[in-house]
C-alpha cells in the first residue's frame, strides 16, 4: 500500500503531467510556423488553374477556416481540441480533406510498427549478446574482428548507409525492391503472396536498421561489459572457481544489461514517431513521412494526432520501464 | 608441537612480477621476489606487512592466480593435495586450477567490497558458488547444504533470501567466510578479512574464522596488515617487506622476541596498557618495488646500518627452532 500511496500515484500523476505538457507544446507550436494552412490550400488552389475572385477567396477563408477548426481565439480552438481528443477524434486532414487523421495515422501506422518493432526485436538482443560476449573475450580473434566491423559501420551516416545497401541489393544485384511497402496496385490482404511481397519490400529497410542498430547496441554493451567485468563481485566469482558460462551470463552480462535495458525502452518509445530517413530512402509507407509532408503542409492536425501517438508512446514506455525496473535491479526499489 | 608438522603449500624461490609496458618501455615490480615458504596443515597463518609491501600479491600467487599483468618468473608453488604428493600447481590446466578452488583452497576477500553479485539473491550465488564444484547435486541439496552450515555458524536463518546490499559489511564479511568454508578446503587464504570493519565486527569475524580453522583443522592464511589481528590469530607469522619475507616465526617469537629490525618497528608502534609514550613508526617510507635499493631493501630505512647491508641481501639465518630472520646483524658470520 505504501508503494502505491508514495510512489505509483505521485508517478502516474507526473505521468499525465508529461503528456499534458506536451500535447499543449503540440498544439502551440504548429500554429507558430510562417505557413498559414488556408492560405497554402488557396495557393494550391490557385496553382492548379482555378480562377477564384476576390470576394470568393474571402467566403473560402471562412469555410476553410470552419471545415479545419481554427475558427476563434487560440485559446478556443485549444478548448475544442481537447474536447474532440478526448473523444479520440484528432479531426480531418486539411490536405487530404476529407480523409480523418485518425484514418491516416491507421494506415501508417502498421507499416512503422511492423518495421521498427521487427528491427529493434532482432537488433536489441543481437548487438547485446554478441556485444557481451565480445567484451568478456576480448583478446579472442573473433572479439576483435567484429568490433573492427562494427567500428567501421557505426560511423557512416545513416542515410549513406543505407542508400548503399539499396544500391548493392537492390540495383546492383536486385535482389530486392527498391522501394515501396508492396508492389504497386497490391492489394493488401491476409494471404501469403501478400505477406511475402511485404516482407520482400522491408527487408532491406529493416536489415539497414538491424545492421545500424545493432552496431550501436553492440559496441555500447561490449564497453559496459569491460568495465563490468572489471568489478570485483566477477573477480570474486573467478576466484571462487565458478564455471565460466555461469559467469559471463549471471554476472557480466545481467549487470551490463541494466542501462541498455533503459536504451530499448525508450527505442520502443520512439518508434510512434517513425523513421523518417529509411522511409525516405526506401520510400517505404509509415508514420515518418506522414509527419514530415504533414509539417511541411502546415497541416495541424495531422501532425497533432501522430506525435500525441509519439508522446503517449514515449511516455508510457519510460513508465512501464520505471515500474518494472525493480525486477531487473533489486537495488531500485519504491517504498 | 614437538611433532614435526606436515606441510600443505611450499613455495619455491617463488617470483611473480608485474611486468607493464607502457609505450615500449618496459616497467618491472618485484612484488614477490624469491619467496621460499612452507605452510603447515591445521595452522593459521599470517602474513604482515605495510601497504605496497607485496602481500596481496604473494596471495594471489600462493592461490595460484597468477594473470597477466602479474607473471610468473620463476620458482614454484606446490599443493600437497594427496598426502604425500606434492603438486606443481603453476603448471595445472585452467580447468583443473578453477576445480581446486573452493574445494581445495577457498579466497576470502574484502568483504565490504562488492564482492557479492548485487543483483542476484544470496542463494543464487551459493548455487553459483557451489554448483560449479559439486555436479549432479540438485538446488534443494546445495540449499540445505547452506542452511546446515548458516545454522552451525550462526547466522540469520533468512539470509540466503536477502540481496547483498541489504547486508552490512560485517555480516557481508562473515558470508564470505561461509562461502568460502562450505566445501570444507584444506587452506583458505584471507585477504585483509578484517579490514574496514569495526573493531566489535572484527572480533566476531575472528572468532568465526577461528571457529571454522578449529572444526575444519584445517589451514588459514592470513593477510593484515594490522598487528593486533595478527596477536590473535595467528599461529605463525611471516613479516614481508618488498617483496619478500624478512623475518618467520611463531606468533611468540615474532611478538616476544623481534630480531629484524622491521619487526621490532612494527611490533613498537602497537599501543600497550599504560604506556603513555608516544609510538614511534618506521622512519622514511616502502621503497619503490620497481626500483629497489641494492642489498637488503631495508637499509635506507635501517637505524642499524652496516655497510654490507648496502650491497649484499642477508640469506636467513635460524636463531630458534621455526624462527628465521635475513638480517646481518643477526647471526653474524652464519649467513651462507
Amino acid at each position: 500500500m505504501n508503494f502505491v500511496k508514495r510512489y505509483l500515484i505521485p508517478r502516474l500523476i507526473q505521468y499525465l503531467l508529461v503528456i499534458f505538457l506536451g500535447i499543449t507544446a503540440v498544439f502551440i507550436i504548429p500554429r507558430l510556423l510562417p505557413n498559414d494552412p488556408v492560405n497554402t490550400m488557396i495557393g494550391v488552389m490557385q496553382a492548379r488553374g482555378q480562377q477564384l475572385e476576390p470576394g470568393a477567396i474571402d467566403g473560402m477563408v471562412t469555410s476553410l477556416k470552419e471545415m479545419y477548426g481554427l475558427e476563434g481565439s487560440w485559446w478556443e480552438q485549444y478548448v475544442a481540441f481537447w474536447g474532440r481528443l478526448f473523444r479520440g477524434d484528432f479531426g480531418v486532414s486539411f490536405f487530404q480533406f476529407p480523409t480523418t487523421v485518425n484514418e491516416m495515422v491507421g494506415r501508417a501506422m502498421p507499416w512503422t510498427l511492423g518495421l521498427l518493432l521487427t528491427a529493434t526485436v532482432i537488433n536489441w538482443p543481437l548487438g547485446n549478446i554478441v556485444g557481451g560476449l565480445a567484451g568478456y573475450y576480448s583478446r579472442k580473434p573473433w572479439s576483435r574482428v567484429v568490433d573492427t566491423i562494427a567500428m567501421i559501420v557505426r560511423p557512416q551516416p545513416y542515410y549513406i548507409f543505407a542508400f548503399a545497401l539499396l544500391l548493392i541489393l537492390g540495383y546492383a544485384i536486385p535482389w530486392f525492391p527498391v522501394a515501396g511497402g508492396t508492389e504497386i496496385g497490391r492489394k493488401i490482404a491476409f494471404n501469403w503472396p501478400t505477406i511475402k511481397d511485404i516482407l520482400r519490400h522491408s527487408f532491406l529497410p529493416a536489415l539497414s536498421l538491424v545492421i545500424l542498430g545493432g552496431a550501436i547496441n553492440f559496441q555500447t554493451m561490449k564497453l559496459i561489459v569491460q568495465n563490468v567485468n572489471a568489478e570485483s563481485f566477477v573477480q570474486y566469482a573467478k576466484l571462487g572457481g565458478v564455471t565460466e558460462n555461469r559467469i559471463v551470463g549471471r554476472y557480466v552480462i545481467r549487470n551490463a544489461l541494466l542501462p541498455q535495458i533503459t536504451g530499448l525502452a525508450l527505442s520502443l518509445g520512439q518508434i510512434f514517431s517513425g523513421a523518417l530517413i529509411t522511409e525516405i530512402v526506401f520510400s517505404y509507407p509509415g508514420l515518418g513521412g506522414l509527419l514530415f509532408n504533414a509539417i511541411v503542409n502546415g497541416d495541424y492536425n495531422l501532425i497533432m494526432g501522430i506525435t500525441v501517438f509519439s508522446i503517449v508512446g514515449i511516455a508510457t514506455a519510460i513508465l512501464i520501464l520505471d515500474l518494472l525496473y525493480p525486477l531487473f535491479d533489486p537495488r531500485v526499489r519504491y517504498t | 608441537m614437538a611433532e614435526k608438522k606436515r606441510t600443505i603449500l611450499r613455495t619455491d624461490k617463488l617470483k611473480a612480477f608485474y611486468i607493464l609496458e607502457m609505450q615500449g618501455t618496459q616497467k618491472i615490480i618485484k612484488a614477490v621476489n624469491d619467496v621460499d615458504m612452507e605452510i603447515y596443515e591445521n595452522e593459521i597463518y599470517g602474513i604482515a606487512g605495510e601497504s605496497g609491501c607485496g602481500k596481496t600479491t604473494l596471495l594471489k600467487a600462493l592461490f595460484n592466480d597468477i594473470v597477466p599483468p602479474l607473471r610468473l618468473v620463476s620458482g614454484k608453488i606446490y599443493y600437497c593435495i594427496n598426502w604425500d604428493k606434492e603438486v606443481d600447481v603453476t603448471t595445472l590446466s585452467p580447468e583443473e586450477k578453477r576445480q581446486l578452488r573452493m574445494e581445495y583452497i577457498s579466497y576470502i576477500p574484502q568483504g565490504s567490497m562488492s564482492v557479492l553479485n548485487p543483483v542476484l539473491k544470496l542463494k543464487e550465488t551459493y548455487k553459483d558458488f557451489i554448483g560449479s564444484h559439486l555436479s549432479g547435486q540438485s538446488q534443494e541439496e546445495i540449499f540445505e547444504l547452506a542452511r546446515k552450515q548458516i545454522r552451525v555458524l550462526g547466522l540469520p536463518k533468512n539470509i540466503l533470501d536477502v540481496y547483498p546490499h541489504q547486508l552490512s559489511g560485517g555480516m557481508r564479511q562473515r558470508v564470505t567466510i561461509a562461502l568460502a568454508s562450505l566445501l570444507k578446503p584444506r587452506i583458505m587464504i584471507g585477504d585483509e578479512p578484517t579490514t574496514a570493519l569495526d573493531v566489535v565486527v572484527q572480533r566476531g569475524v575472528i572468532q568465526m574464522l577461528k571457529m571454522i580453522q578449529e572444526n575444519l583443522k584445517n589451514t588459514i592464511i592470513l593477510v593484515t596488515h594490522d598487528m593486533g589481528v595478527h596477536a590473535n590469530i595467528a599461529d605463525r607469522i611471516g613479516i614481508m617487506y618488498a617483496g619478500k619475507i624478512v623475518e618467520e616465526g611463531s606468533t611468540e617469537q615474532i611478538f616476544g622476541q623481534p630480531l629484524h629490525p622491521y619487526t621490532q618497528f612494527l611490533i613498537n608502534s602497537l599501543p600497550k596498557f599504560g604506556d603513555k609514550n608516544m609510538r614511534s613508526s618506521v622512519p622514511g617510507n616502502p621503497p619503490s618495488m620497481a626500483d629497489l635499493p641494492a642489498g637488503c631493501p631495508f637499509h635506507p630505512r635501517c637505524p642499524h646500518v652496516k655497510e654490507i647491508c648496502r650491497q649484499e641481501m642477508p640469506d636467513f639465518c635460524y636463531p630458534d627452532e621455526n624462527h628465521r630472520v635475513a638480517c646481518w646483524l643477526v647471526g653474524e658470520g652464519k649467513h651462507g
